[in-house]
């Protein structure tokens, strides 16, 4: 229950044993390419790229597909949103009342969901294959200080486990005769305000309890310098990996300014 | 009792009180004068009853108290010499851990490995010397393959172990546990108090445990200490302490069956019982048992009785219609995990039924069909002849009530009056009938005087009730009930149980899910048996305590008192006895065949 939140997925491959700054590195890089050029092709070549390296990593191609089958209503959204409003010049192939849909703003709307598709791969790539103690100590050595580096780990642990309260708070208010199967926006909107309320006492009850635990835990001792357990080091592999995205720079941006 | 060696921990003259939970309100005083001293490598159990002050004695032994809760503190706790009021709670961890009841709320991290090392992290430990901690300590809790998992996929025996572990590599000396098997199967709180033991004997860790878990605290514990009345109102070994069961019992603690069974026992013959292990009760009883059985002893008329004749189909063979029906159910979760397999089960009107079996075995998603939260992926289920992928839950929900495992999945309102009242507001009731209703439910689980108190900040005894009087007030003609009786006292969960027998008795149907077996024992009409999504046995309990083979699957134990009649069964005493009262009802007739016995 819930545990599809859980995206990581422990694999033994060398992707995943790249330093979570160099793949880091590579999301960045993959965003950069993806504005660098004003062109669809570019965007799609991208997530081709994200692909590749998902499949070289050996993240299980159900989880994959997954990912896909969920990011693509909000794509044929935002290509039908944007061709129907962009407007643009250039030929007219549709008109529906006021509004015209134009090649120029059906490009547009392709332009953006391939961007969109080449983001949301480059960021499940690394939620994929870098597990979250791996993720605050890039960040902590990115210079990020410890406490937000632990927040946002402490986010992603606990999604998972707030969806399945949800759904059994849900299911406990359903079990009263709370129906949640309104028609209208407002009536349902109305009708789940005993599960958000109950949600939402559950939630700071075990706020306060994870606060204790985490104190009891010794976090935050006065005059003791925090350690890490598996501190990062640069390996071979890493410091190849960098070599490779640092002449793909290169070579990208010398294509674009050249 | 003070032990020789200098005391780990040393409580003198605590006094604690809460800040008032609402604004203007009176603190509320939990601690009144706790004297208290435990020796290095100690394994005490804390009792008292749900609100007594055991979790607040836990906490100001690694100073969340008074330190996290505010509240009026006097006295002192030194624990290894340091008094936790002068230290902050970070400080503090290297001396005592804590672990809470709920492990999910101290599991922070996604890798067991990580889990463990994040306390020493935060103390500063070297890297290399973590390695070696988080070794040292999985092996100390059995879990030393588990390095690489993720708690989110851990069972709740297991994800306890990883908490203790992760307390643990802060190398404490002291470890205070706050009911940590509460929301456990038997065998995951089999294989904590196992390790607690063993934690205490061979690595000298002072283990202070807080819980209700009577009977394996006979078994497992060295020292037992009663909270009663804000004070320590008892100090001493289990036996010496169980052997006050009556007053234990007056105060609503309650003792572990043989225990009771002995005082009970004691009270109607002019003899002494006094045992609390099931070697000591049969080494005892059967003695007895024979000198009876010698020319001229006491009960020499006496044969083996014959063990009752049991049917083994339930009692589900009603001529009328049955009020549920699951006909050929299968269930497959999304992930394509099979739940339920071809589960065929009559239930009659007025039945009440313990739906037992290990974690994962299929009952809460049986549980679920029976108010439509789940509909079957093939067959049918029937409530009162509908079937129930053709109604809405909020219809059936009216027909079959349901009590979840934690009251805080579903209090949300201002009031307890209003919390009761949601359920009846649903149901579009009049104004008076929905008064008369919540007045009735108010008055039945005594939380009149709190009615317009907001139910969140009641205790969890208290939210328990809520929970229930809100079930019970819709008036449902069936019951369900999962867990309803973790981490309760004896005092609360005979009062939950009367309530439900009381529904009973009036026609209600029950189906009550439990890991309790003295509640099977005592309450079920019939017991259902389920193993990997199937109905493996269906009949009386008393039937069910006989198939051994059924228990061992199930991960199921007859209750004490069940056994060592199985075992004195050979020695004359009648056999198929299912608590301490019909025990000493078969002791007296055996002892004195002509004689009556009193109410018990």
């Amino acid at each position: 229950m819930g545990a599809e939140f859980d995206v990581y997925v422990r694999r033994n491959t060398w992707l995943y044993a790249l330093d979570p700054r160099v793949k880091l590195a590579l999301v960045a890089e993959a965003i950069l390419f993806t504005f660098l050029w004003t062109s669809v092709w570019a965007a799609l070549a991208v997530a081709a790229a994200c692909l590749l390296l998902l499949w070289l990593a050996q993240v299980p191609a159900g989880r994959i597909a997954a990912f896909l089958r969920g990011i693509v209503p909000l794509l044929l959204m935002v290509l039908v949103l944007t061709a129907l409003f962009a407007g643009g010049s250039g030929p007219v192939l549709v008109s529906i009342g006021p509004l015209r849909v134009t090649v120029d703003g059906v490009m547009q709307g392709l332009l953006l969901a391939a961007r969109l598709l080449a983001l949301g791969l480059a960021f499940f790539f690394w939620l994929s294959t870098t597990d979250q103690a791996a993720m605050v100590r890039g960040f902590v050595a990115l210079r990020m200080p410890y406490t937000w580096g632990l927040t946002l780990a402490l986010a992603l642990r606990y999604l998972p486990i707030l969806a399945g309260l949800f759904e059994q708070v849900r299911e406990a208010q359903q079990a009263r005769g709370l129906d949640l199967r309104q028609k209208r926006f407002f009536e349902r909107l109305s009708a789940y305000r005993p599960v958000l309320i109950a949600l939402l006492i559950s939630a700071l009850r075990n706020s306060e309890r994870l606060g204790w635990a985490l104190e009891a835990r010794a976090l935050g001792t006065h005059g003791i310098r925090r350690s890490v357990f598996r501190p990062l080091h640069l390996r071979r592999t890493d410091l190849w990996a960098l070599a490779a995205l640092g002449g793909l720079l290169v070579a990208g941006v010398a294509l674009r300014v050249l | 009792m003070i032990s020789p060696t200098p005391p780990a921990i040393l409580i003198r003259d605590l006094h604690y009180a809460y800040p008032p939970p609402l604004h203007g309100g009176a603190p509320v005083s939990v601690l009144r004068g706790v004297n208290l001293a435990i020796g290095t490598g100690e394994f005490v159990a804390v009792l008292g009853r749900v609100g007594a002050g055991k979790s607040t004695l836990c906490m100001a032994l690694n100073g969340l108290v008074p330190h996290a809760t505010g509240g009026i503190f006097r006295g002192a706790v030194t624990v290894l010499g340091r008094n936790t009021k002068a230290h902050a709670i970070a400080d503090l961890a290297q001396s005592a851990g804590l672990v809470f009841q709920d492990p999910e709320m101290q599991l922070t991290q996604m890798r067991v490995e990580d889990e463990l090392a994040f306390g020493p992290e935060n103390l500063g430990v070297p890297s290399g010397e973590i390695e070696e901690r988080v070794t040292w300590a999985l092996d100390a809790v059995g879990l030393a393959g588990y390095r690489d998992r993720s708690p989110l996929h851990l069972s709740g025996g297991e994800k306890q172990r990883v908490a203790i572990a992760a307390m643990l590599a802060m190398r404490p000396q002291v470890l205070a546990l706050d009911e940590p098997t509460a929301n456990l199967d038997p065998a995951g709180k089999a294989a904590i108090f196992n390790l607690l033991a063993r934690l205490a004997r061979e690595r000298q860790i002072t283990i202070v445990l807080a819980t209700q878990e009577l009977e394996r605290v006979a078994r497992y514990v060295q020292r037992v200490v009663v909270l009663h009345d804000g004070v320590i109102a008892l100090d001493d070994t289990p036996a010496t302490v169980f052997a006050q069961a009556p007053l234990l019992r007056e105060w609503g603690i309650g003792a572990p069956q043989l225990a009771e069974l002995a005082s009970l026992l004691t009270k109607q013959t002019d003899r002494t019982y006094r045992f609390l292990r099931m070697g000591e009760a049969y080494a005892q009883l059967r003695g007895e048992l024979k000198s009876m059985a010698e020319p001229g002893g006491f009960a020499d008329h006496l044969a083996p009785s014959p063990v009752p004749q049991i049917s083994m189909s339930g009692q589900s063979e009603s001529n009328s219609r049955p009020q549920l029906a699951f006909e050929q159910v299968s269930f497959n979760y999304p992930d394509g995990t099979a739940a339920l397999r071809d589960v065929s089960l009559a239930v009659a009107a007025g039945e009440f039924i313990a739906l037992l079996g290990a974690n994962g075995s299929g009952k809460t998603t049986f549980a679920k069909h029976l108010n439509g939260l789940l509909k079957p992926t093939r067959g049918c289920v029937r409530v009162n002849s509908r079937d129930t992928r053709l109604a809405r839950v909020a219809e059936l929900a009216r027909m079959v009530g349901y009590v979840f495992q934690n009251p805080d999945h579903q209090i949300f309102a201002a009031t307890v009056e209003e919390e009761i009242a949601f359920g009846l507001r649903l149901q579009g009731l009049s104004q008076a009938e929905m008064a008369e209703r919540v007045n009735w439910a108010l008055a039945a689980f005594a939380l009149t005087l709190s009615h317009d108190l907001p139910p969140a900040l009641l205790g969890w005894g208290q939210r328990r009730q809520v929970a229930m009087a809100a079930v019970l007030a819709t008036r449902p003609q069936a019951l369900v009930l999962d867990e309803p009786t973790g981490g309760l006292d004896a005092r609360s969960r005979d009062a939950l149980m009367a309530a439900v027998t009381t529904f009973n008795r009036s026609g209600g149907t029950v189906i009550l899910i439990t890991h309790n077996m003295r509640l099977v024992a005592e309450y079920a009409s019939r017991a259902v048996v389920m193993a990997g999504g199937q109905v493996v046995f269906d009949a009386a309990p008393r039937a069910l305590f006989e198939r051994r083979e059924i228990l061992v699957r199930a991960k199921l134990a007859a209750p004490a008192v069940v056994r060592l009649s199985q075992r004195l069964a050979p020695f004359g005493l009648k056999a198929g006895i299912l608590s301490c009262a019909e025990f000493a009802a078969a002791w007296q007739r055996l002892a004195e065949p002509q004689g009556g016995v009193d109410g018990c």
